[in-house]
């Protein structure tokens, strides 16, 4: 990722989306949870996507290691590995068994969870095998809150991950930032409906 | 291999009509020998076993009511042949044959549509349709379902039956299927049951597309319209003519166009647009508008006598089996079904025996009787799909194979 410049003028990564004073809000989250230590043959990428909704509500959706065709495009089905330590409980270790839908270049993949931290709300996995062309794929996901006028909710989705033999570093994360623009983009769909349909609680006098 | 058989069922004489039989099976183990030893062939002999084949109307009905009964959403096969007690009302079916498999991939995505007759008010015009999904299966069972009446609602409006109106009547027809796919979610039917996308999270279906290759046969005239990488290849004095160009994303046209609409195509797995999908247009699939799109490629082609066939399928069939080797096998299959003895049609109609007499010294089999071209195109669509399976397809395969010969 860009080097931030110690104080001075923020500069907004490219195609972030974000004005400066939001992304200055976000930096410690960038720093804390989206740099990579990236080497050669490898490339990363930062996304962010406004939600108008609740940041608990956006969370419930993307903590679900589960269930992740809630939000994500491509899935035909989805099996956590069962874990007779674990039981049920969603913890760093687990797997999933991902089947994708067809017509795309890849038919399954092994993704492990890494990281779940309901109160920073940050989520990661990393995909460790199946049919595909992402190799040591890592991703981090967080949920922030912006301050300012109305409800404004920003997630941000960052990845490493090897550059495979015959492609180029822009070949790659066009590849992997199209399937996660638009998972962000159908998280944003079902987080506004799933907000905007439960009634308001009655104000309390 | 496959090749060296097929020539030899070419070069059998027309007057031995078992030893040409014989040859059209060797042509078709030949084919399923193809690069086969001990152990592949077990493990094909199980793999057969889970194919769903449906290659004649009674199958088909038959594979409509397992469908039924196992809440399979995907439905190989429409457009089943009329009742034969409306026979003496019925206009001459046309002589088709159709085979789907699934083959190796895991769900059966591809719909076929055979609609006789299908114009009000202009007869003998034949539509058929293969539709080949991605992504899941509805979109390309809307096609199968609506394609042929919104075609013909199309040419209506157009109130001409000219060449020139054709183009626009499928490029409209494609756009209102397109415009269908898009709103199917919001606009089912209570009663349409929901397919297995929709289980997970209805209203969003912007990954699922299909191709699209339809053909309007008609006495004078063959109309084709693609979009996406299934084909129509016209077989004309043992020349295949293709009456449609695959979309591939990296076609040099469709990549400018492609580009120039602010998309990128990547080679990943094959060239894709925007490393997601390998054709360049397509039914459905809204979410990558406006790089992927409905448009169709039309065709009009003037039938003349040394028309053999016309050969629709998906690309199931197109990436391992040659323009000139599909053509082969119908020819090799036609010859092998010709003279005509008296049968039976499929659906249990015989018509009347055409008239005695094979012609002789002719490389070019013609005027077979109308009641057994549905046997020979139907051997040919099956053998086509046994060849691509045979040579490792790793798709569905859809064929249709219509007969274009003109005869008795």
């Amino acid at each position: 990722m860009d080097q931030q410049g110690a104080g001075g003028d923020v500069e907004v990564p490219a195609g972030l989306g974000l004005t400066a004073a939001e992304y200055e809000q976000l930096r410690p989250t960038v720093d804390a949870h989206h740099r990579y230590a990236v080497g050669e043959g490898q490339c990363s990428s930062l996304l962010a996507q406004r939600i108008h909704a609740p940041p608990a509500a956006v969370w419930a959706i993307v903590r679900r290691f589960d269930c992740p065709q809630v939000y994500k495009h491509f899935i035909r089905s989805c099996a956590v590995r069962p874990d007779p330590d674990a039981g049920d409980a969603l913890r760093p270790g687990r797997l999933r068994e991902v089947c994708v839908i067809s017509g795309l270049p890849a038919s399954t993949s092994t993704e492990r969870l890494d990281h779940l931290d309901d109160a920073a709300r940050v989520f990661g996995f990393s995909i460790t095998g199946g049919e595909h062309r992402l190799r040591n794929y890592r991703s981090v996901t967080t949920v922030s809150e912006l301050a300012g006028p109305g409800i404004c909710t920003v997630v941000l989705e960052s990845y490493a991950v090897d550059v495979p033999d015959g492609n180029t570093e822009d070949d790659t994360r066009l590849f992997a930032d199209t399937v996660i623009r638009l998972n962000l983009q159908k998280l944003k769909s079902v987080a506004e409906a799933s907000t905007s349909s439960s009634a308001p609680p009655p104000p309390s006098e | 291999m496959a090749e060296i058989c097929c020539e030899e069922a070419k070069s059998t004489p027309a007057t031995a009509v078992a030893a040409a039989s014989v040859s059209a099976t060797a042509a078709a183990a030949a084919a399923v020998a193809v690069a086969s030893s001990a152990l592949e062939r077990r493990r094909r002999r199980l793999e057969m076993r889970r194919f769903r084949v449906a290659s004649d109307p009674e199958e088909l009905v038959a594979e409509d009511v397992r469908a039924a009964k196992r809440q399979r959403l995907a439905r190989t096969l429409s457009g089943s042949c009329p009742d034969a007690g409306s026979d003496s009302d019925r206009p001459a079916l046309p002589r088709y044959g159709v085979t789907s498999v699934c083959g190796r991939r895991r769900e059966m995505e591809d719909t076929v549509s055979i609609r006789p007759d299908f114009l009000p008010g202009t007869s003998k015009h034949n539509f058929f349709g293969v539709f080949d999904g991605h992504g899941c299966s509805h979109v390309a069972t809307m096609c199968q379902d609506n394609m042929h009446e919104v075609v013909a609602d199309e040419h209506t409006k157009a109130a001409s039956g000219e060449e020139t109106a054709w183009k626009g009547v499928m490029e409209r027809s494609f756009s209102r299927l397109d415009e269908q796919a898009a709103s199917w979610a919001t606009s089912r039917s209570r009663d349409e049951p929901a397919c297995r996308c929709e289980q997970q999270m209805p209203l969003r279906c912007d990954h699922v597309g299909s191709t699209a290759v339809v053909a309007v046969v008609s006495p004078s005239h063959v109309v084709v319209a693609n979009a996406g990488d299934s084909r129509a290849v016209l077989s004309r004095g043992g020349v295949p003519v293709p009456l449609s160009v695959d979309h591939k994303p990296d076609r040099p046209d469709e990549l400018a166009r492609i580009e120039a609409a602010g998309g990128r195509v990547i080679y990943w797995d094959g060239a894709r647009v925007l490393g997601v999908l390998a054709m360049s247009r397509a039914i459905g699939d809204r979410y990558l508008k406006p790089f992927v799109s409905s448009e169709p490629e039309v065709t009009v082609t003037e039938r003349t006598d040394d028309d053999e066939c016309l050969i629709l399928a998906s690309d199931g069939l197109w990436d391992v089996v040659t323009n000139e080797m599909a053509c082969e096998v119908v020819r090799a299959c036609f010859r092998s079904n010709g003279p005509p003895a008296p049968a039976a049609r499929p659906n249990g109609v015989a018509l009347p025996a055409a008239g005695a007499g094979a012609e002789d010294g002719s490389a070019v089999v013609k005027g077979v009787g109308k009641e057994d071209s549905d046997k020979a195109c139907s051997d040919a669509a099956m053998l086509l799909a046994k060849l691509a399976l045979a040579r490792r397809s790793a798709d569905n395969v859809s064929v249709v194979v219509v007969d274009l010969r003109r005869g008795i």
